[in-house]
């Protein structure tokens, strides 16, 4: 990083703390349900959000342990939209420790060769420039959980996620075949161990039943680039589509419902979201929502 | 001058295996290591790639006429200060002080086989050639147990649940993990039958240190063959008396307490009759002249053992399998033509070794008796990771082609196949799609088809069932990898539509 831009960045980032909460008079009681912000850099509009939301230590408090679950499951570049925007989970990681979180954990269980998905997604270079723990998944590390879904009765979890203080969900915004949209409630798919494969059978309850226990305290979604066919790899950059925006919010199913109207879709088209809707893990009818909209 | 052998010894040794080491992905595009260099160095790997295929690997031609240069100048040095073989063979046997039958010309005999038989393009150098068989053995037959023993060591220990030890050795675990440990444990067919074959050969050393060196060695052979023109001699003053010392420390078969009678091609260099030697009458001097014992083969014994290699190729040549391919026989991405990659491949293993997803295993009989140890792709063991292109980077003769990544995601080494009895959306009427999320061409090889089944009950389901598309499909083998129909796959890979072959064809070209 040169210096100049070391710079920027840190008044950016001493600004959004230093803002946090007093934005636009927003308090953190009455700060929206979920903040989008457009513009050119990632860094800045991740920043934002957050703070239109009421700043990074609404969710972490000084000396928390913190999983930053970003999608870094394929081998494939930034530009490809396969992965999470780098710039933006270093971003989070960076306003993480800033607001005195004592350590910021960043893995993913990958779908293509770990290796090559944490180097070519470039998410490991940035979340370590920016202070973060990364590591490849230790299969030890699982631990049986009671789910007691309705699909899924017990499942391993790992063991980072369940010890952690916080879980910030940092997903893309991609086509999936199966569900048709993947995006924060898909993304907990890499934390939890087992035959994953098996959960395809019955994908929309397996994924309500994840998110009734392992509830993130924030969710990022990055649509900076979103992949809008061949998801969840893509590969072909006519599939991308460029919309430079980052949605946060505390409640993650409202955070995919808002993703939906990405690819001209409702939560509703959803089935996992109508689904979670109906076991009260969320809301999903964004028109009633507190949105808060920024551009840059 | 033998301590400095010794050394010298040490060092490529330490090379060696941390180059071993490093054959193995960072996540990166480039391994950024040279671990072919041992094999790019071996004269043997040159001259039988030379003969069996008639081209010339330039890396391989260059950094072999050193160990050429260096042979013509000193002798068998290569055998005595760098080859890792010879100094693992050194380090077992070094109690060893019996010696077997003089069976030093045996070797010469496998290499005039080998040489023989490549004459007739049949590549069997490999097998016995001593860095090929090294990093083989290595890699698939002793690496495998190591980790696997670390690991369940370790894990052992972690089950425990001793706070203040598994603190300490989860440390340790962590080291190793990040220096000697590979990625992930590696698991190979034939580990043990492998493994044992080089145990076997370190063993030998009990009969007589170095017996492979001495008696097998085809590449000390040709070195052997090479060194009698080299000009750094051994030379024994008046001082000598014949004690016979310096015969018992004598790393090889040169004799050298037959003063003239030395015999130039068994010396490796070490040094050792030049130490031990009481009277200090032993010196080595570079000298053009002077007379030294030659090879001294049997006519007999030379004419048979090229015989034997030209006539084992009709015999080892007719297989059923040159009339039809083998679906099984999924070879790397970038392997040549199956003749030429037979030609040229020396099954050294590297391919294997870093392979990502440990999906290359060595072949038995797949290939036919002409192919044993060369690579296969095994995709319920490992696919071929779409952006991966390291199997080519470490071959260290182009039997499989160094592609770039653009030219690597166009070549097919097979194509899927879907078991609809097996496969759930057809067998079941269940969801899963789990190889259209996996496939990872850019536009899905693997599309989903909107089915209406009838269920159970007499109602009717929509569900999506997947559905190759042979046009886009380049057999990558992750569908069959990733496959939740785990003991055999309801969605497969066979060898036919392989670039890299004219008649194992499905469409029209």
């Amino acid at each position: 990083m040169k210096r100049r831009e070391f710079l920027k960045r840190a008044g950016l980032l001493g600004l959004s703390l230093a803002l946090d909460g007093k934005l636009g008079s927003v308090s953190a009681s009455v700060s929206p349900d979920i903040a989008v912000a457009e513009g050119s850099s990632p860094e800045a509009i991740t920043t934002q959000a957050i703070s239109a939301l009421g700043g990074i230590r609404r969710f972490i408090s000084r000396g928390d342990i913190v999983v930053v679950k970003p999608n870094m499951a394929f081998d494939r570049l930034p530009q490809h939209a396969a992965n999470t925007n780098p710039e933006v989970v270093a971003t989070v990681v960076r306003l993480c420790l800033l607001a005195g979180a004592k350590k910021v954990k960043v893995f993913d269980r990958t779908v293509n060769d770990p290796r090559r998905c944490y180097i070519q997604s470039g998410i490991k270079e940035a979340v370590e420039d920016a202070g973060a723990e990364v590591s490849y998944i230790d299969e030890r590390r699982f631990v049986d959980v009671e789910i007691k879904g309705s699909v899924i009765k017990k499942w391993p979890i790992y063991k980072d996620v369940l010890e952690a203080d916080r879980l910030i969900n940092v997903p893309v915004a991609k086509h999936h075949g199966l569900t048709r949209l993947t995006m924060a409630m898909k993304n907990l798919m890499g934390i939890i161990g087992g035959s994953r494969r098996l959960w395809h059978q019955h994908i929309n309850e397996a994924l309500v039943d994840l998110a009734s226990v392992i509830k993130p305290a924030l969710t990022v979604l990055d649509a900076v680039r979103i992949l809008i066919a061949n998801g969840p790899q893509g590969g072909d950059l006519k599939d991308v589509r460029r919309l430079n925006t980052v949605i946060v919010g505390a409640e993650q199913i409202a955070v995919d419902a808002y993703g939906a109207t990405l690819f001209g879709m409702k939560g509703e088209d959803i089935k996992y979201l109508r689904l979670a809707e109906k076991m009260g893990l969320g809301r999903i009818d964004i028109e009633n929502l507190s949105i808060k909209h920024i551009k840059s | 001058m033998n301590k400095l052998r010794r050394a010298s010894q040490g060092l490529f040794l330490v090379i060696f295996l941390a180059l071993f080491l490093s054959t193995e992905s960072t996540g990166e595009d480039e391994l950024g290591y040279p671990v072919k260099i041992f094999l790019e160095l071996d004269p043997l790997v040159f001259l039988v790639t030379l003969l069996s295929n008639h081209t010339i690997v330039k890396d391989l031609f260059l950094l072999s006429m050193i160990t050429v240069g260096l042979t013509l100048l000193f002798g068998r040095v290569f055998c005595g200060w760098v080859c890792p073989m010879g100094t693992l063979n050194s380090m077992v046997g070094f109690k060893t002080e019996r010696r077997w039958r003089d069976w030093h010309r045996v070797k010469y005999y496998i290499l005039i086989f080998i040489l023989g038989s490549s004459i007739f393009k049949l590549q069997i150098a490999g097998l016995l050639d001593p860095i090929s068989l090294l990093i083989r053995s290595l890699s698939i037959g002793i690496n495998p147990p190591f980790n696997s023993t670390i690991h369940s060591l370790f894990e052992t220990i972690s089950y425990m649940q001793a706070p203040l030890v598994t603190g300490i050795t989860e440390w340790i675990y962590s080291v190793l993990k990040e220096t000697v440990l590979s990625f992930s444990e590696p698991v190979f067919r034939q580990e043990i039958f492998i493994g044992f074959i080089f145990i076997g050969i370190l063993a030998l050393n009990l009969l007589e240190r170095r017996f492979w060196c001495n008696n097998l060695c085809p590449l000390g052979a040709l070195l052997g063959v090479i060194s009698r023109f080299s000009l750094l001699k051994r030379f024994a003053s008046d001082r000598c008396t014949r004690c016979g010392l310096c015969d018992k420390v004598c790393s090889g078969r040169a004799e050298p307490h037959k003063m003239e009678l030395w015999r130039k091609a068994e010396c490796v260099y070490c040094f050792n009759c030049e130490g031990v030697c009481p009277e200090e009458a032993v010196h080595f001097v570079l000298k053009g002249e002077g007379k030294v014992m030659g090879l001294d083969l049997s006519r007999r014994r030379f004419l048979i053992s090229a015989m034997a290699g030209i006539v084992v190729v009709p015999f080892i040549r007719s297989e059923p399998l040159r009339k039809n391919p083998n679906p099984v026989l999924i070879r790397p991405p970038g392997a040549l033509s199956e003749e030429e990659f037979l030609r040229r491949c020396i099954r050294c293993g590297e391919c294997m070794k870093v392979c990502i997803t440990n999906g290359l295993q060595p072949t038995l009989l797949e290939a036919g008796l002409e192919g044993l140890w060369t690579p296969l792709l095994v995709p319920r063991l490992g696919h071929c990771e779409y952006r991966c292109t390291l199997c080519g980077q470490v071959c260290p003769t182009g039997a499989i082609k160094r592609l770039t990544l653009e030219e690597k995601v166009e070549v097919r080494i097979g194509l899927a196949f879907i078991d609809k009895d097996r496969c759930l959306p057809y067998a079941y009427n269940r969801e899963c799609i789990v190889c259209e999320e996996v496939c990872p061409t850019p536009k899905k090889a693997i599309w989903l088809k909107e089915a209406d089944v009838k269920e159970r009950g007499g109602g009717v389901r929509r569900l999506r069932q997947p559905v190759v598309d042979p046009e886009l499909c380049i057999g990558c083998g992750i569908c069959e990898t990733k496959c939740p129909v785990v003991d055999m796959p309801a969605i497969y890979i066979t060898s036919i539509g392989e670039s890299r072959s004219k008649e194992n064809q499905i469409l029209l070209p």
